[in-house]
């Protein structure tokens, strides 16, 4: 048994937990570089704000002086999202975190009755703790689970949690569901399934598994099976490995930040390059430096120091920052340092991000990907030929436009909430 | 990828030592972890920065950073953050009103659901401000319970 988590328009909570005035309101957060519309309260929805809309078109528009509006905090959601995921985690060791806002809980060994108390409770929890209102959808399979946390969300009489335990409440929520809200489903799949007459989730799994095989290869099938409850979709995050790491004793010694900062390039190079091989990305870089112990004549260093990134990333360039950002927090002058390495952490799939609207954002990163996959190519030979020119760090957040910025409100000591 | 922050990690707890065992890892055990002593639930705590001098007379000044668990039940003489009217506020939480003495005064300890208690006053620390009975006409909710006060005083 299944629990699909997933935070209610989670980036506008996140501005609301810390901002209750706008409770109630029409909110919407825009993208990096304030250019569209990635989230949107219910209110929003309500007045029509369309998902994607560029802010110039909403702000001209006769709803646009009544919409709140905030520019993306990605360290606001990062952190309330860390924090949402620790309170399920203690409820639920065996955790699958599929993205910023949403994860599965395996609740296998619990009846019926305790997995839909401990979801109830829960959801007041993480309300009352976070501020982060969520939704619960339970059932026997991955994309059935989806489809009863769709529910959950929708209708209020469910207070939060939605199950889907018997077959009478699977076929009616299957007729519910449009065929293209079937988690699987892709854009591309579904108006083809619509033109051959299949509307809904229930049309779908009231075709034969051979004509599903036909016309949509196995992992349609798969997700026919899903529908009817079958668990066919393999635990996603047991198969990654939790941390990627890369270290090296060095043969010398190494005193000074120049050097060490080429090393460290490397390691975090490496690892970004195993992050894509397994079609990964992270959200945290640690990088870690430390002193000759044998050396007991010399004094001894050990720090570590992590950066967590806003948007996971697979790519060199973000991934080598990220490391010697980190370096420089940590490295001090005066030791000799004898090994050094880079761990990569806070692993989730690559197509786990919701973020295919970030517009600057994702086209400065396609740009980067492809820079990486190229040094992926030069490097292959297992001589590192290609290498990233070191960068400052802040390089990426020049001329990014935020106009609308909440503060740091959660990871900043300068930028607390005000309390008169 | 911007203004990431960065945390220090603990080196014991970095988990990370594929090599060399730390020798500094000996030592771990005996640090006074101050998170530890001022954040009992870390899922729910959150800092505030106090401004004005709604609770000079509770020791409490401008520029205090306020340790804040939003996991609490709010309790009679708790020191609270509450969204009131706009504004984050702080008082103290009393179920009983200041203006009659305490005849109907809770037992201490014991601990009131919030919604469903009709009567509520917020009380600061300082006379200049009347106490603020809490009516159904106010935009109102307690943010957090306030744990710990940090006082800078170098």
């Amino acid at each position: 048994m299944y629990a699909l988590v997933d935070c209610n328009n989670f980036f506008v909570s996140c501005e609301r937990a810390f901002q209750p005035q706008l409770e109630g309101r029409p909110v919407v957060v825009l993208s990096n570089n304030d250019g569209c519309v990635v989230a949107r309260s219910n209110e929003s929805k309500a007045l029509g704000v369309k998902m994607g809309v560029p802010y110039y078109q909403l702000r001209e528009s006769s709803n646009g002086s009544r919409v709140e509006v905030r520019s993306s905090n990605y360290t606001l959601y990062g952190d309330l999202s860390r924090r949402v995921m620790g309170i399920l985690r203690e409820a639920c060791p065996e955790l699958q975190v599929y993205s910023i806002d949403e994860a599965f809980m395996v609740l296998d060994g619990m009846s019926l009755d305790q997995a839909k108390d401990l979801c109830r409770g829960l959801v007041r929890k993480i309300r009352r703790w976070t501020g982060i209102p969520v939704s619960i959808g339970i059932a026997s399979s991955k994309t059935l689970a989806k489809i009863a946390n769709h529910f959950a969300k929708k209708y209020s009489g469910y207070r939060g949690v939605c199950v889907i335990d018997t077959d009478q409440k699977r076929d009616k929520a299957l007729e519910l569901t449009p065929i293209d809200d079937v988690w699987g489903i892709g854009w591309r799949s579904a108006p083809k399934l619509q033109k051959m007459g299949v509307n809904t989730a229930l049309d779908f799994v009231q075709r034969p598994s051979a004509w599903v095989h036909k016309h949509m290869g196995i992992t349609g099938v798969r997700t026919w099976q899903e529908l009817q409850g079958d668990d066919v979709i393999e635990g996603e995050s047991h198969e990654r490995r939790q941390t990627i790491c890369t270290s090296r004793s060095f043969a010398e010694t190494i005193p000074d930040l120049e050097e060490l900062t080429l090393r460290v390039s490397d390691f975090a190079g490496i690892c970004a390059h195993k992050l894509r091989k397994e079609h990964s990305l992270a959200y945290e870089v640690c990088t870690f430096i430390q002193t000759n112990p044998f050396r007991k004549d010399l004094p001894q260093y050990y720090p570590a120091a992590t950066t967590r990134l806003e948007m996971p990333s697979s790519n060199t360039p973000q991934i080598v920052a990220a490391a010697l950002r980190a370096l420089e927090s940590i490295y001090k002058e005066g030791y000799q340092y004898k090994r050094a390495g880079v761990i990569i952490a806070n692993i989730i799939a690559d197509d786990a991000v919701q973020g295919d609207i970030f517009d600057t954002e994702s086209e400065l990163r396609e740009k980067a990907d492809k820079v990486s996959v190229l040094m992926d190519k030069f490097n292959s030979s297992g001589s590192n030929m290609l290498r990233i020119a070191t960068q400052r760090p802040g390089h990426y957040a020049e001329g990014i436009r935020r106009e609308h910025c909440s503060r740091l409100f959660s990871t900043d000591w300068n930028e607390l909430i005000e309390v008169h | 990828m911007e203004e990431s922050h960065i945390q220090g990690i603990p080196v014991a707890q970095a988990g990370i030592h594929a090599g060399f065992p730390s020798p500094a890892q000996d030592y771990m055990d005996g640090i006074m972890d101050l998170n530890k002593e001022l954040v009992r639930h870390p899922a729910a705590t959150f800092y505030g920065r106090v401004v004005g001098d709604s609770m000079v007379n509770a020791g409490v000044d401008e520029g205090d950073v306020l340790v804040i668990d939003k996991s609490l039940e709010p309790q009679e003489g708790d020191m609270a953050v509450c969204f009131i009217d706009g504004e984050f506020a702080l008082k103290f939480i009393s179920f009983k009103d200041p203006g009659k003495g305490g005849s109907n005064a809770p037992k201490p300890g014991v601990s009131y659901n919030i919604l469903g208690c009709k009567d509520l006053w917020l009380l600061s620390g300082n006379p200049k401000y009347k106490p603020i009975h809490i009516t159904e006409g106010n935009d109102f909710t307690v943010w957090g319970i306030v744990t710990y006060v940090i006082k800078k005083i170098k």
